[in-house]
């Protein structure tokens, strides 16, 4: 009942969508279908833009500002997907990176006040209290989920609620400036063109794979998700693996916030207010299943570019970003009905269409398990065209 | 005294309301005063109707994010609609608009959610999005200042007008639309075929199926209601507020849940009750009320209704625990009504 089973093991199943090439192409490196679905998604996106607008969309300045704006939302949905993993939800995730930056912001502003070069120079120890300011975040949502005893849902609600609000005391409800110039500098630095916040992306993403499938926690806290019973029978310690998962979900909200700050030297408690809801759309498109088992973080990585691709995309082809809001529901509920149907199709057993997270565990077999997992070491192989 | 609790512990929940309204009225005796009161009841009227729509969804074992979209799409198009009045039909023309708005967004989350079975959080995740963005896109983005005739002079209509002193305070006729609903929905949830097969597809669908409740077609008409009861609250509150923007009620939909959970709804389906509603939407706008008059910032409004969600589920998490542990003695109190 592993759930690395299935890792490696069977034949990727092309996707008759795509044309051999591709599929030829994404079956070296071992993708499942949803995976594979999501890197076409991308590079159709990509070209459709392309040939749209070629002078705006494929300019550098536009490809920059894609791979600027995505890491602050892709690592916030890698938390979605990890707290999903488990067959819960995160909704206080936002909140807390928007704390973590406001803690750094008052923070320096507090240092420069008496020393400004004391405060120019703490900029590592303030991006070490970000972290840590998710962290204590984490813990309580860990506390609240593994010992208390509260639904996912409700838990992140109400600590959602709590976190927002203590950042709405404390700033007062205005935007604060202030950001040591050295981390301004490495959100504007690039290497060989590519800006440093992706890479900064990259590698968060590549360290939660590889905890996620190469780590005794992350093998737990799949199978906690794909069956609890089966997992508390294996002797999965299930509350200090849920503990585990929010504490990782705060520690990456916390890297969220250092991230909004690195990226605009400002913080605000509604800084992000609409994504709570985006990051779950993100998570679902790329692949993770919300009633748990089931997630890779490649296939968020991609569905974060796709979106990203697509706002700037429909900037660039001057549609309004309520018309983005549209794409993004449709784009969402077609690909959810899509999985559905071919589930039916093969005569599997659909995932039960309950409330998406939190649901109590469905003691059948997931159908998650029947997917292959498979490596996930590169999360943007097959991305990029 | 478990006849008092309630099968939700509504008992609790108005207990703790008395206690605060109590404790508020000696701290501060401005507190206690008919203007107080009016205040409450006319904040408490939008989220009371969008609670009762999200409160049969929770009980079916479902939820929706996409009503305060709808409640905005549906009452803002009744607006633009009606401006000017052209069949001269009135507010009844306005509110048959509205709702029929409703009803048909309503049932396209019901259409995707029943036909595919369908995580009910993502599906209404997408529509929302979609629902606000052909709002605006679509039919308008503009700020209305004046509404229709027929709608702005209910804003006006007040249902009781209370001299104390030399101050005039008076409570719109707005609050007799939640009381008849909360009302009907009781009446439907307790005492209708389709009332029982909502608690009974939120207990156990399965269970629902082979007692011979059609499933998807109950889920259908749950979302098309939740559709037509947001259509209500939007109209309310682009009444109340003597204007129409397509920005209203942004936002506010994890609000009304967290308020019907307060309220002793229980997410997983199957549980909740009118009454629990009604107080858990009561005590958070008493809540938010009585910080103002203690002198608390109201920012930490937010703050304190969190720490009372935490507080309020937690409380159960640990009893349900205690008795899960405990052989089981005797049943729980059977389906919540």
């Amino acid at each position: 009942m592993s759930a690395s089973e299935g890792r490696g093991s069977s034949s990727p199943r092309p996707d008759p969508s795509v044309d051999g090439r591709w599929s030829g192409l994404l079956g070296r490196v071992q993708v499942d279908r949803r995976l594979s679905r999501m890197a076409v998604l991308l590079v159709i996106a990509f070209a459709f833009f392309a040939v749209q607008n070629p002078q705006v969309f494929l300019s550098p300045i536009n490809l920059q500002n894609i791979m600027v704006a995505s890491p602050e939302i892709g690592v916030l949905a890698v938390a979605m997907m990890l707290a999903m993993l488990t067959g819960g939800i995160d909704l206080s995730v936002v909140a807390i990176a928007n704390l973590s930056a406001i803690t750094m912001s008052m923070t320096f502003t507090a240092i420069a006040a008496s020393d400004p070069a004391l405060a120019e120079q703490s900029a590592p120890l303030l991006v070490l209290l970000g972290a840590a300011v998710g962290l204590v975040c984490g813990a309580v949502n860990g506390i609240l989920v593994s010992r208390v005893g509260i639904t996912p849902i409700l838990a992140t609600l109400g600590s959602m609620q709590v976190f927002n609000g203590m950042a709405i005391v404390w700033t007062g409800g205005s935007v604060l400036y202030g950001s040591p110039t050295a981390l301004t500098a490495v959100g504007r630095s690039t290497v060989a063109g590519v800006p440093m916040l992706f890479i900064i992306f990259v590698v968060v993403a590549a360290a939660v794979a590889v905890l996620v499938n190469r780590t005794p926690v992350g093998l737990k806290i799949q199978l906690q998700g794909a069956n609890p019973v089966a997992a508390r029978y294996s002797g999965v310690d299930s509350r200090s693996v849920l503990t585990r998962t929010y504490l990782l979900t705060g520690l990456l909200g916390g890297i969220a916030g250092v991230l909004f700050l690195t990226r605009n030297p400002t913080a605000s408690a509604d800084y992000g207010a609409s994504y709570v809801l985006l990051v779950i759309v993100i998570a679902v498109l790329g692949g993770t299943n919300p009633n748990g088992g089931f997630a890779t973080v490649a296939g968020v990585v991609l569905a974060t570019l796709t979106l990203q691709i697509i706002a700037s995309g429909f900037t660039a082809i001057r549609l309004s970003s309520f018309e983005y809001a549209i794409a993004q529901g449709v784009i969402l509920i077609v690909v959810m009905i899509s999985d559905q149907v071919r589930w039916r199709r093969r005569g599997g057993r659909p995932p039960t269409g309950r409330v998406g997270a939190a649901t109590a565990p469905t003691p059948s077999p997931s159908p998650s398990l029947e997917t292959d997992h498979h490596d996930q070491h590169h999360p943007v192989s097959g991305g990029t065209p | 005294m478990s006849r008092f609790r309630g099968p939700n512990n509504e008992g609790i929940l108005l207990v703790i309301l008395l206690v605060l309204v109590l404790g508020m009225s000696v701290a501060n005796p401005a507190f206690f005063s008919v203007s107080t009161l009016f205040a409450v009841l006319r904040s408490s009227i939008v989220p009371l109707v969008l609670a009762l729509g999200v409160l049969i969804v929770i009980i079916s074992g479902g939820i929706d994010v996409s009503f305060a979209a709808i409640a905005v799409f549906a009452a803002y198009s009744t607006v633009l609609l009606t401006e000017g009045d052209p069949l001269g039909f009135g507010i009844v023309g306005a509110v048959v608009c509205a709702l029929a708005i409703g009803a048909l967004l309503g049932l396209v989350n019901g259409v995707v959610i029943a036909r595919f079975r369908l995580p009910t959080l993502i599906v209404t995740l997408g529509t929302q999005g979609i629902f606000r963005g052909v709002l605006l896109t679509y039919v308008g983005a503009v700020y209305v200042a004046n509404l229709p005739g027929p709608m702005a002079a209910l804003s006006t209509a007040d249902l009781v007008e209370v001299t104390v002193g030399n101050r005039r305070t008076s409570l719109t006729a707005m609050v007799i639309p939640p009381v008849l609903l909360c009302l009907l929905v009781a009446w439907v949830l307790r005492g209708t075929m389709f009332g029982r097969a909502v608690y009974a597809i939120g207990g156990d669908p399965e269970a629902a199926r082979r007692a011979g409740f059609r499933v998807a077609r109950t889920q259908l008409t749950v979302y098309v209601v939740v559709g037509m009861m947001a259509a209500t609250g939007g109209l309310i509150f682009m009444i109340m507020g003597r204007s129409a923007s397509p920005q209203d009620l942004v936002g506010s939909e994890l609000d009304i849940i967290a308020a019907v959970v307060l309220g002793g709804a229980s997410i997983f389906g199957g549980r909740g009750s009118v009454l629990g509603t009604a107080l858990g939407v009561l005590l958070v706008q008493v809540i938010n009320n009585s910080l103002i008059l203690a002198g608390v910032p109201s920012a930490w409004q937010r703050t304190a209704v969190g720490v009372l969600l935490i507080l309020g589920v937690g409380v159960q998490a640990l009893a349900a625990k205690r008795s899960a542990t405990k052989v089981h003695a005797h049943d729980e109190e059977g389906v919540a009504a």
